[in-house]
This record gives C-alpha cells, structure tokens and sequence, in this order.
C-alpha cells in the first residue's frame, strides 16, 4: 500500500505516460452500488470513463426501491435512487436509515418520457402528442384504442388505426414508476384513484414504486424489460414510461406532453432544465417537484426530476475512508466533467447551484479529497458567470406547430429520425416532387422552418392532402392467407399416423415373419 | 496392516460374519465426516424452513385463511394472498414438464442406446454445458428472442385449439388485422418452455444415468429371444431405467417450481388466476419474490417470505410424493 499522496502522484504520472494501469487501478479501493434504473444509462458510462483512472466502481442498476433498501442493510457503498428516503408508499413508511449517516446529492437531471411503438401504413410514428389526462387514461386503462378521439383531438394531424394500446409499466419496484405516479397522483387524482380502486389498493391512492399490474396494463422487468417490449415488431400499439435515454438508445419517438402553457414538449435537455427552474430543493437538496408539473414556461417539460446518490457520511465496517476516497473523487468527476455528457446520453445537465450543493455534500463523505474544482472548467453547458442557467436561457422557444391546435410537427423525436407526414398543417406542401426531395435533404430544424413557410399556401395544401391521403388511411395490414385448415387436417393426419402408425406396422411385420 | 488383523474374531459360526478388524480411527473419522454431511442437509433444510415459517409468521397470521384463497398481492392494504402465484407456478412448472420429459427421454434414449460413441461424448458434454448456462441467459433469450420470434406457435394452438379453455386466448381477435403479437407473448407457455429448456438437462442426464446401468445380461437375453433395439428398450431398458425417470423427472419439477429470473424476466405479472396459459399474464412465486422483495415494506417482506414457505412446502410434498413412487416400484421390476 503507498501513502496518498505518492500514490495522487502515482495517478497523475501514470496517466500521462499511458503506462501500466495496473498499478493505477492499485491506489483506489473498488465500491460497488446499486439502485435507480432510470439514471443507470449515465452511471454506467460515468464508472467506464473513470476505468482510465483506475476507480472501479461497479453499479447494478436494480431499481431504487432496491438500492434504497440495500443502502440501508449496509450492503453497498452508495445507492441511486429517484425519491427519497421517508415517503409512504401504499401506506408504508419508508423509514431511513439512521439520522446524520447518510446525505442526497443530486447526480443529473432528466425527463420521464413515453416511449411507443406506433405505426400508420407501415411507416412509424415519430411525432406523438399527449395530453397528460390522455396519458394518465391510457396508463390506467380507460383509453384502449388508439383510434381514440382523445388521442385524436391531440393529433389532428394523425389517423391513428384502430390499434389496442397496450401500456407497459415496470414490474418491479422502481423510482421511474414513483416519479410517474407521483406526477399522476398530483394531476390527474380522480382517474388514478379509480384505477387504484380497481386494483384493490387503498385511495387515495397517491405514489407508488410498485405500479398495479392489472390488465390492460402488462408489467416487464427493469427499464432494458419495458424498453425491448416496445421495440419489438410485434408489439404495435405499446406505450411505456422510461427514462429518455432508453428511448434514444432503442432508436424509438418519445411523445410530446403537453404542458401548463398548452405547448406539447419532447424531453429534451433544455425543456428538463427550463421545467426543473421551477423545482424547489430542499434544505437536505430533495426535490419538491409540485411546481415542475404546472410551470408556466412554453418551453418545459412536465415530468421532468433529478435523480439521487445517496452518499454515506460516516464510516461503517464496510465504508472505509479508503472507500471514500474513491467515492468522492468519483462525484467530483461527474459532478463536473460527467455533466458535459449528459444530454449525450439522453439527459439533462446539473445546473450550478446544485453542482455547488453537490459538491459540498461530497465533502461530508468521510475520507473525502476534498478538492476545490474550478466550477468554469467543468464545461457543463448550464454554467454561465451571472449565475443564470444557461441551457435554460438560451432553450429554444416551441414551434408553432407544437402549440395545442389543428397543426402538428411533423419531426421525429427521441431516438427516432424520420419525420412523420401529416394530413393537415404543420407539414411539407411539396407541389411537386423535385420540391419534396429537396425538403427531405434539409436538415430537420430547417425543414420545419420551410414546412411553417410552406403551410400558408392553401392552394398546395390541398395538392397535398390529396396525395397523402394515400399515406394515412391503409393502416398496417398482415392478413394471414387463409390455409390454416389444411395446415389443421395435415397435421392431424400426420398425428394420427404417428399414433396408429408403429404399431400397424409392427403387426403387419409381425404377421409377416409369423407366416415364414 | 498387522494391527488389523490382530485381534481375532470372537463368533464364526452361525450368523452373519463379523468384520475382522474394529473399527480404526480413520474409519471413525470418516463415518463422523458422513453422518455430519448428512446430518447438515437435514439442518440447512429446516433452517430455511424455521427462517421462513418465523418470518412469515406475521403475514400468515394477519391473512389467515384467506392467504391461500385471496388472488391479489397488495400486502400493504392487508389484502393478499397466495391463490394466483402459486397457481401460476404450478402450470409453468406443469409446461416445463411437458416440455422437457419427453425431449429429455428422447434425448437421454439416443445417447445411450443408439448414438455412435463419438458422437455420445459430445452430446453428453452438450448437454451438460446447457445445465451450466446461467439462467438469466436463458431468461435474455426467451424475452428477447424466442417469445417474438416463435410468436405463431401459440398463435395457432390458440386459433386451432381454442376450444380447449386452457388453450383459448381471450382479448386475442386473429380475425382483426390490427392485433398485435402483444396477446400471445409474456405468457405463461413462454416462461414454462423457457424453464423447460432449463431443466431439460438434469432430467436428461438422470435419466441416461440410470439408462445406462440396465443390466447387460438381460440386454443380451433380449437380443437372443430375438428383440429388436426397440424391444430391448422397451422391455429392459426403461422398466430398469423407470426409477431414473421419475426420481430425474422430479429433480426437474422441483427446479422448475423455483425457477426465478428467467421466469420474472419473462412474464408480465398478473395477480389474478390466469388458466389461459398461451395468453399474456401469468406469475409465479419465486419471480414475485424477485420482483416485489426490493421495494418491499417489512410487512410486505414477511408476506413474500410466507409465500416463498409455501413453495417451500410445495416442493418438499412433491419430493416426498416422488420418493414414495421411487420406492414402491423397483428398478427392473417390470421387465421380469
């Protein structure tokens, strides 16, 4: 074992010349933890960036309500979690550990989004509206059809099919499942309590980690569980809360919620950073979200949260200052370099006074290395020298076409790329062909900008409406052929043989040698 | 060696013989090593009996009755029970079984009657390398892959065999072009194949075990009176093998009665009783002690160590079931 500071220069060194990690890897003791799924997509990257440095952290992403309760057994170092500690939970209490052992930083922030698998004419939807009363009736089961009217009246510019929806939720205990119930159990009380009624929990119902798995709902396992069930070919008309990264990495269109301001708002980076403005920390740094789902700015996310470390602050058998030290140099890393990342990865960055707290609660970890970052090198994209949140300032006003009305965007969102056509406003009105590939080669900021341009000309509006016609009505048809029935007699003559078969020709053979 | 032999025996003449030598250190050690190493399985065995039974207790006494009756699994409002889950286990571990007995038969016969020897080496070693895939694999595959990719096979026995109620799927509509694969798949025949697939492997080879200690005099007695492979199979190979096959068949029925991840990985819990085994939804205990024991309040932790106790209890009449079978019929006793 080297002392510390040889073993800082030992880092430093070792790093510059690329040479032997090993030895690297030696100076910092390995902690392990475990919790939130919802914000295991940027741990996971944050633990392999600082392998270079030779912090080995290992995180399973298990759910919060699982790193909570771990954390709290002593069974890991540190836990993830989206709520904290001391809610009650159907009922129950969540009692926290011992008072003064443990303290909440705030690791990043990021949207709960709705991820869907939707198609008209065989071509995806990427660019689904929602009201939040439409979300809370799809995910309590009242809204079961796509077709419906409701979703109709957000999408005017859609002719959803008569598709089943099918809402996926997490099967196991889960801080993404607290935060969406919370959010519906602050807005939409009436339809949530009934759904709760019927799934013969106690009401008012309020949040819950562990979402009510009666049908239509069907539960899956994990964030990857709920993500892959909606990816998959054949489930059409599925619709699931996770975290917005998820839906990137798979690729697939989130849907816009609408907010206070009736604008419907994808999760983007900035619309969490505008919406989180309105979220009050407490003085312990957790979050009290009730002002986040009504914020009055256009440009805001509804469901938006941070997610929590929930750090020990004093040693036990297990945590060591040894333990602490790689802990703290691990929050000083993403705390400030990790933030850059954020919205790469599908979320959305600190802003500055969090990062500050942060920092401050990472001092609190016993054998912390206390170091005093220069908060401007950090190149967090929130940071600006009056205090101000940058990415919040600067985040783009809505689209016209966002705002509630008889237009919609027709730009992908989430992971998704393609642009959705629509039958009204809001969309290209290439008269002629040449027109429509020049607009498809415009990127797509640009190309919504010409479609806005565009739309004003009611004469090729109506060239338009004409073709697309052709887009929207056919809905996604795989009519089996109609063989079955003799699929149906072959089989059975098949199983038939099978059965009488062997033993007819064992007698017949039989006979035969019995007649030689 | 001589001090063995030293002390000679007391009575030789009528009687069973004595041994020679007492009973040396080394023997007493060894026979203190056996008796402890059986000893301690029958003490893991009821300490996770008393573990379970003690913290369970509160649950079970809260319930009452109604634990074995109640569908629902909300422990928070007092309203629980075990009726669904442990429905739900037995019919996945009823769809392992046929699954995996007649393919593990067909397997275990092959390797050790017909296959060429070179060719019995690797697949025994196949077959032992698929009992050694983790489980979460085969969880992996089957949610990912299998249930999607196969998704026609329920699809047909459902519109083919619909009439059977436990075959029929309902909310599934084949005649709507719009319906989606959704009915047919996070069901209970997905998790049964699956841990079907799992336990596949320990009954095979219990049963090729014991396929192949038949004995070969009697082998060759039925080669003589002219039988053909067949009819040696049938007439000494499975009644001496029959013992295996229950005594395996078991040890796959009381792994897949506690199959966890790959069940929970798969299905989409439903507490309800859910016959419609090709339809979505369906549970099993193990996977909602999986799913449900890490946001578990206290008292929801002791409902869900009551549950594991019945299971617990499943599996210890099920074994004691199967050795009473094992017992009554003796190997070979059919092929008199």
């Amino acid at each position: 074992m080297i002392t510390r500071p040889l073993s800082l220069v030992a880092v430093v060194g070792l790093v510059l010349a690329l040479a032997a990690p090993a030895r690297a890897a030696q100076a910092y003791t390995p902690i392990s933890g475990s919790g939130s799924t919802w914000s295991s997509n940027a741990l996971d990257q944050w633990k392999t960036n600082v392998a270079q440095y030779g912090m080995r952290i290992s995180f399973s992403g298990t759910g919060s309500s699982d790193g909570r309760n771990q954390f709290k057994a002593g069974q890991v170092d540190f836990a993830v979690s989206e709520i904290p500690y001391g809610l009650t939970d159907g009922g129950v209490r969540d009692v926290p550990p011992k008072e003064g052992t443990y303290a909440y930083m705030p690791i990043v922030a990021g949207g709960t989004s709705l991820m869907y698998n939707l198609k008209i004419g065989g071509k995806r939807v990427t660019n689904l509206r929602l009201s939040g009363e439409v979300v809370t009736k799809i995910f309590t089961g009242v809204i079961t059809s796509w077709a419906d009217p409701a979703i109709a009246r957000d999408n005017p510019g859609l002719k959803l099919p008569d598709r089943k929806v099918t809402p996926v939720v997490r099967a196991d205990g889960s801080g993404t499942t607290a935060q969406f119930t919370s959010w519906m159990a602050s807005q939409h009380p009436g339809l949530w309590d009934d759904f709760c009624r019927r799934a013969k929990r106690a009401t008012p119902c309020g949040f819950t980690s562990n979402y009510p798995t009666i049908p239509p709902v069907v539960g899956q396992h994990y964030s990857t569980g709920v993500a892959n069930y909606v990816r998959q070919e054949g489930t059409e008309g599925s619709i699931t809360y996770v975290e917005y990264s998820y839906a990137r990495a798979a690729q697939f269109p989130v849907a816009k919620l609408l907010n206070a301001k009736g604008y419907y708002v994808e999760p983007k980076a900035s619309a969490v950073a505008v919406a989180l403005l309105a979220a009050k920390v407490n003085p312990d740094l957790t979050q009290d979200l009730s002002q986040v789902y009504g914020n009055q700015d256009a440009r805001s996310y509804p469901m938006s949260s941070y997610s929590y470390m929930i750090l020990p602050t004093v040693t036990t058998g297990k945590f060591t200052e040894d333990k602490g030290r790689t802990l703290s140099d691990f929050a000083y890393y993403f705390l400030c370099e990790g933030q850059k990342q954020a919205d790469l990865l599908g979320y959305s960055p600190l802003p500055i006074n969090l990062v500050r707290a942060g920092m401050d609660q990472v001092a609190k970890i016993p054998g912390t290395t206390k170091q005093s970052k220069d908060l401007g090198k950090c190149n967090n994209p929130t940071f600006s020298a009056d205090g101000t949140n940058t990415l919040a300032v600067t985040a783009e006003q809505p689209k016209d076409c966002d705002k509630q009305g008889p237009v919609q965007c027709e730009d992908a969102t989430g992971g998704a790329k393609e642009p959705t056509k629509t039958t009204t406003g809001g969309g290209d009105a290439p008269v002629a062909e040449e027109e429509a590939a020049v607009v498809e080669e415009q990127a797509p900021g640009e190309e919504a900008a010409a479609e806005d341009a565009a739309a004003d000309e009611s004469s090729s509006g109506v060239a338009r409406r004409a073709r697309e016609e052709a887009y929207a009505t056919p809905v996604s048809v795989d009519l089996r052929d109609d063989n079955t029935a003799l699929l149906v007699a072959v089989a059975a003559v098949l199983i038939a043989a099978l059965v009488v078969g062997p033993p007819l020709v064992a007698r017949r053979l039989r006979r035969r040698e019995g007649d030689r | 060696m001589t001090a063995t032999l030293s002390a000679p025996p007391a009575e030789r003449a009528d009687g069973p013989r004595r041994r020679v030598g007492p009973p040396g250190g080394i023997d007493r050690l060894f026979r203190l090593v056996l008796r402890f190493a059986g000893l301690a399985v029958l003490v893991v065995m009821a300490t996770v009996g008393l573990f379970l039974a003690t913290r369970g207790a509160a649950a079970i006494s809260e319930a009452g009755l109604d634990f074995f009756t109640t569908q629902t699994w909300e422990p928070d409002s007092l309203d629980f029970g075990i009726a669904a889950v442990l429905v739900g286990t037995v019919l996945i571990a009823s769809v392992a079984l046929v699954i995996a007995f007649p393919l593990a038969l067909g397997v275990a016969l092959y390797i050790s009657e017909y296959a060429p020897p070179r060719l019995r080496r690797a697949l025994t070693s196949m077959v032992d390398l698929m009992a050694a895939v983790p489980s979460v694999v085969y969880g992996l595959f089957g949610s990912t892959f299998l249930q999607w990719q196969g998704v026609d096979v329920p699809r047909w026995l459902s519109i083919q065999f619909g009439w059977i109620p436990f075959l029929d799927v309902e909310g599934a509509d084949p005649d709507n072009p719009l319906s989606t694969d959704a009915a047919y798949v996070t069901s209970t025949f997905w998790a049964g194949l699956v841990v079907g697939f799992m336990v596949m492997p320990f009954i095979c080879s219990v049963m090729r075990e014991s396929f192949t200690q038949a004995p070969q005099g009697e082998r060759e007695g039925a080669h003589a009176l002219g039988a053909t492979k067949w009819g040696v199979i049938r007439s000494v190979v499975l009644p001496f093998g029959r013992s295996g096959m229950i005594g395996g068949t078991m040890l796959g029925l009381g792994r897949a009665l506690g199959e966890t991840i790959a069940v929970a990985m798969i299905i989409a819990p439903v507490f309800a009783i859910h016959t419609q085994i090709l339809g979505s939804g369906g549970n099993s205990v193990s996977a909602l002690i999986a799913q449900r024991w890490g946001a578990a309040s206290p008292f929801g932790l002791s409902a869900l160590m009551a549950a594991g106790l019945a299971l617990f209890v499943l599996t210890l009449l099920v074994n004691f079931a199967a050795s009473a079978v094992i017992a009554r019929s003796r190997s070979g006793q059919g092929s008199d």
